[in-house]
């Protein structure tokens, strides 16, 4: 499980937030960022070998240590086993659907309206 | 609730004197597909009528402060007013059956005090794969892979479903 860059610049550009900015926040230095990112894999190599003896992803020998890591990683639990079950599907798209389904319908509606308003501004 | 958030309690109290004024509509299109769970955006909220002559439409509009501006030249019969501008009217769905026959494939939805029709999912996908216009292939394959997901995680319900044709 490597370390996505690009998903970090999506993020950082849906919060209208620059890479140095993030890494000044989270008291991450650059070269400690581009060393992760340069790494084949962020978790020890011992887990990735439990998690292939097992036949696993890594994620499924992790414990969240809060409830809202617990959410995560079991929404992410999710993403895997509907997007594993079939390769074609974007598996942005299935977490975004799922993170949706936590809200009420009026919130998702509401939503999709402000991201189109948005859009329009930036346009 | 904030006047300035969008689709506030005027588009809700809209609704809600529609449903009063036994007009019968549904949710369609992209508005429609976001209540489902689909990351997508839109600029408006269609609403399929089963009959734009009914009366119960004009009530609702003089209620809510909205007019109805009528079709000239290219451009489709609108609402105007601050409480409806919001929503687009829709009189047919392209590769679609009638409303009468689309309307066993819708469920119902609570939006803030009022339950709505809205058009399944699997519906509004055939929709656009009939229409096939540049923006509605871009926005199929997201569409598609929320109703995977949706099949995938057998949601029993979203909200909960009063209607009887209601699919999956």
């Amino acid at each position: 499980m490597r370390l996505s860059g690009d998903n970090i610049k999506k993020l950082c550009g849906a919060r209208e937030l620059s890479l140095n900015a993030l890494l000044k926040r989270a008291g991450v230095s650059k070269t400690a960022y581009y060393h992760l990112i340069d790494k084949k894999s962020v978790l020890p190599r011992s887990i990735e070998t439990l998690a292939l003896a097992l036949g696993v992803r890594p994620l499924a020998l992790l414990e969240a240590t809060d409830r809202k890591s617990n959410r995560a990683l079991r929404l992410l639990e999710a993403v895997d086993r509907i997007a594993g079950s079939d390769p074609s599907m974007d598996r942005d798209n299935v977490r975004h659907t799922l993170l949706l389904l936590q809200e009420k319908p009026i919130d998702r509606l509401r939503r999709s309206l402000l991201r189109a308003r948005k859009l329009d501004l930036q346009q | 609730m904030p006047e300035n958030l969008i689709f506030s309690n005027k588009e809700i109290a809209f609704l809600r004197e529609l449903e009063r004024q036994n007009v019968d509509f549904m949710l369609v299109d992209a508005a429609a597909a976001a209540l489902q769970g689909a990351p997508v955006v839109t600029q408006d909220v269609d609403l399929w009528f089963e009959d734009l002559k009914n009366p119960g439409i004009q009530a609702a509009l003089r209620k809510s402060g909205g007019i109805m501006v009528p079709s000239f030249g290219q451009n489709p019969v609108t609402f105007a007013g601050d409480a409806v501008k919001l929503f687009d009217i829709v009189l047919t769905m392209p590769g679609l059956g009638s409303f009468a026959e689309e309307k066993k494939n819708s469920f119902t939805v609570r939006l803030g005090s009022v339950r709505v029709k809205v058009l399944n999912l699997d519906r509004i996908i055939a929709s656009k794969e009939a229409i096939r216009r540049p923006k509605d292939l871009v926005v199929l394959p997201v569409l598609r892979d929320t109703l995977k997901a949706l099949r995938q995680k057998k949601l029993k319900k979203i909200e909960p479903r009063t209607s009887k044709g209601r699919k999956g």
